[in-house]
């Protein structure tokens, strides 16, 4: 906040313009060159993301089954088929497949947006008091956000082990929790087998954005509050939490499309054909465009989830658009 | 009980809770170092000998996961991607942070728009692009190091920008206004001014789409085939062919985590700036 008041002195024209003259170029100094300066960014933004988005949803609308070259630009156009299928078509195997990824993936998005922002909040209201050891602490707690999604991947792959594994050992030999050995990497289970290792992955970052937040809270509310018998709770819940809003806003905003969006975890984990208990739509596109050829189909599936994200932004913006301009 | 002493009470409670959770969450990146130094048997049966560590594993997966091409493709690929989207980003957001011009919001809605495409949509273009490009022109970025590394350019610059204004927003105007009327153009300002002084920026900018570009799986497995894979696609290969083989996996996990980890913490001060300023600022 005090970063942007500083722009205005900058942004103020340096001297009024003399009335009339031709001078109006040094108005506004630079502004030839702002766009040289983003020129090489707009122009890899263009060609990465721009283009071939556009060309994505063209090819949704395109029957292009088999992968062949001279099919890419031949293939015929469809229309509106391939989503039929996608959504409406309960004859379709795809159909089936697509609902229950779709079903899968809200699951997944909710609970790993949820665990890790509750994870996050908790253990940044844990690590914003006075203890010993708090600035290692502080810094060792980051640590898992720096372990590769893929490693998180294999490494919790091998703990979810039904035999061998360390969280079967624990849960089943050393405490006795559980009476028979679960699989954890199939069925019913698996879908929590990509939770977790999302949630653990996710915690550092959130806490570390909840304890910038209640590093600039100011103190004084909390001490009115409390002098006026307010217990823990209460301070928690009428004062850190709505001065949190904006932060838990911003959080949940990127955290669904990031999560979404996720691969690699269940990629790496559960293969690229998990089953219809864990399947995910990312999961489901890719195998679908690549190892079964059927492009039209990810394509189609691709402008979909765009669309739901794009709606996603629109709700999300207007359930928090007073948090925005407050901020 | 007195209030002092309760309160003294609680406090100790909660620090010990404080450090159960950080074992907690340290635990499973312990167990990858623990199982990388267990020989493959013993991983198997479960009869872990933690006190007995040996490197056998590191040596095997070095030799049968071909770990130095994997390893030497992710540096290279990571480091130039990273290099051009710190370059980019670093003008891109000097723009966005301090010259006002027509189409900044629509560049700056741009730039945070392109997170919220799904990499499969313009993944299926791209991957076309490439092979047509390979069959019908002398062009070839299927399966090369340059390919993959325009891509994570690509990939990676809004990230970086949006990093990098934020760095630019924190340095003091004043600075450059010094310079300019000591008869710096805009631009030398820029160059000879703000660029050194957002030194630690530039740093966690490049740290942070470095760690980004390592840990990409989805492009790499599409656009590559076998001589410019990176360590996930490595990995991932491995896990198809030997899955049993878990002391190697956690022996390749370490390495592949070693670098970034490194990385990370010794820049960690900016980039904890970079990552929480987004969420916090706005």
């Amino acid at each position: 906040m005090s970063t942007h008041s500083l722009t205005p002195t900058e942004i103020a024209p340096p001297d009024p313009p003399p009335p009339a003259t031709p001078k109006r170029r040094s108005r506004r100094p630079g502004r030839h060159l702002a766009y040289w300066l983003i020129a090489p960014a707009l122009t890899f933004m263009v060609l990465v993301h721009l283009i071939p988005s556009a060309a994505g949803i063209a090819l949704s609308f395109k029957n292009l089954n088999t992968f062949t070259f001279s099919q890419l630009f031949g293939a015929p156009w469809t229309g509106l088929k391939n989503y039929d299928a996608i959504l409406f078509d309960s004859a379709n195997p795809l159909h089936s497949g697509f609902v229950d990824a779709a079903r899968n993936t809200v699951i997944y998005t909710a609970a790993t947006v949820t665990g890790t922002l509750a994870g996050g909040l908790g253990i940044a209201l844990l690590l914003a008091r006075q203890f010993p050891g708090r600035r290692t602490v502080r810094t060792l707690m980051l640590a898992p956000y720096v372990v590769p999604s893929f490693v998180v991947a294999v490494l919790w792959g091998f703990m979810w082990q039904s035999d061998s594994g360390i969280i079967n050992k624990i849960l089943v030999d050393y405490t006795g929790i559980l009476h028979d050995r679960p699989t954890w990497l199939l069925g019913h289970n698996s879908l929590l087998a990509i939770i977790i290792p999302s949630i653990w992955r996710g915690i550092p970052l959130a806490m570390l954005i909840f304890l910038a937040g209640l590093e600039t809270m100011p103190r004084e509310l909390h001490e009115a509050a409390a002098i006026d018998g307010a217990g823990p709770w209460r301070r928690f819940r009428y004062i850190t939490l709505p001065l949190l809003r904006p932060l838990i806003a911003v959080q949940l905003l990127f955290g669904v499309i990031y999560s979404t969006y996720q691969f690699t975890i269940p990629y790496v984990m559960l293969g690229s054909n998990p089953g219809s208990d864990a399947d995910l739509i990312m999961t489901l596109i890719v195998r679908q465009s690549f190892s079964n050829n059927l492009i039209g189909f990810g394509a189609a599936a691709s402008t979909l989830l765009m669309l739901v994200m794009l709606i996603w932004v629109a709700v999300w913006f207007r359930a928090f658009r007073r948090d925005l301009e407050a901020s | 009980m007195t209030p002092r002493r309760k309160k003294h009470l609680t406090n100790w409670g909660l620090n010990a809770l404080t450090y159960a959770v950080l074992i907690v969450m340290l635990s499973p990146i312990l167990w990858l170092i623990a199982s990388s130094l267990q020989t493959r048997g013993q991983l198997a049966s479960g009869d872990y000998d933690l006190l007995h560590p040996t490197v056998s594993a590191f040596k095997q997966m070095w030799e049968s996961v071909d770990f130095g091409k994997y390893l030497t493709n992710s540096l290279i690929i990571c480091t130039a991607a990273a290099l051009l989207a710190t370059a980019f980003a670093a003008s891109a957001g000097y723009a966005l942070a301090r010259l006002p011009f027509r189409g900044q919001k629509a560049f700056g809605v741009g730039v945070v728009g392109t997170q919220l495409v799904p990499g499969s949509m313009f993944l299926l273009p791209v991957f076309l692009g490439f092979i047509w490009l390979k069959q019908n022109t002398p062009i070839h970025l299927f399966d090369t190091h340059i390919g993959m590394i325009l891509i994570y350019t690509a990939f990676f610059t809004p990230v970086a920008i949006w990093f990098m204004r934020y760095f630019f927003l924190a340095i003091p105007p004043e600075l450059e206004e010094a310079a300019m009327v000591d008869g710096c153009t805009r631009f030398g300002a820029f160059w000879r001014i703000v660029l050194p002084s957002a030194a630690p920026g530039l740093v966690a900018t490049f740290v942070y789409a470095f760690l980004l570009a390592w840990d990409e799986l989805l492009f790499v497995t599409a656009l590559t085939a076998n001589r410019a894979e990176t360590i996930p696609v490595g990995i991932h290969n491995f896990i198809g062919n030997y899955s049993e083989e878990y002391a190697q996996l956690m022996a390749a996990g370490v390495v592949s985590t070693i670098p970034v980890m490194l990385a990370f913490f010794a820049t960690q001060r900016w980039l904890v700036q970079g990552l929480t300023a987004g969420a916090v600022k706005g």
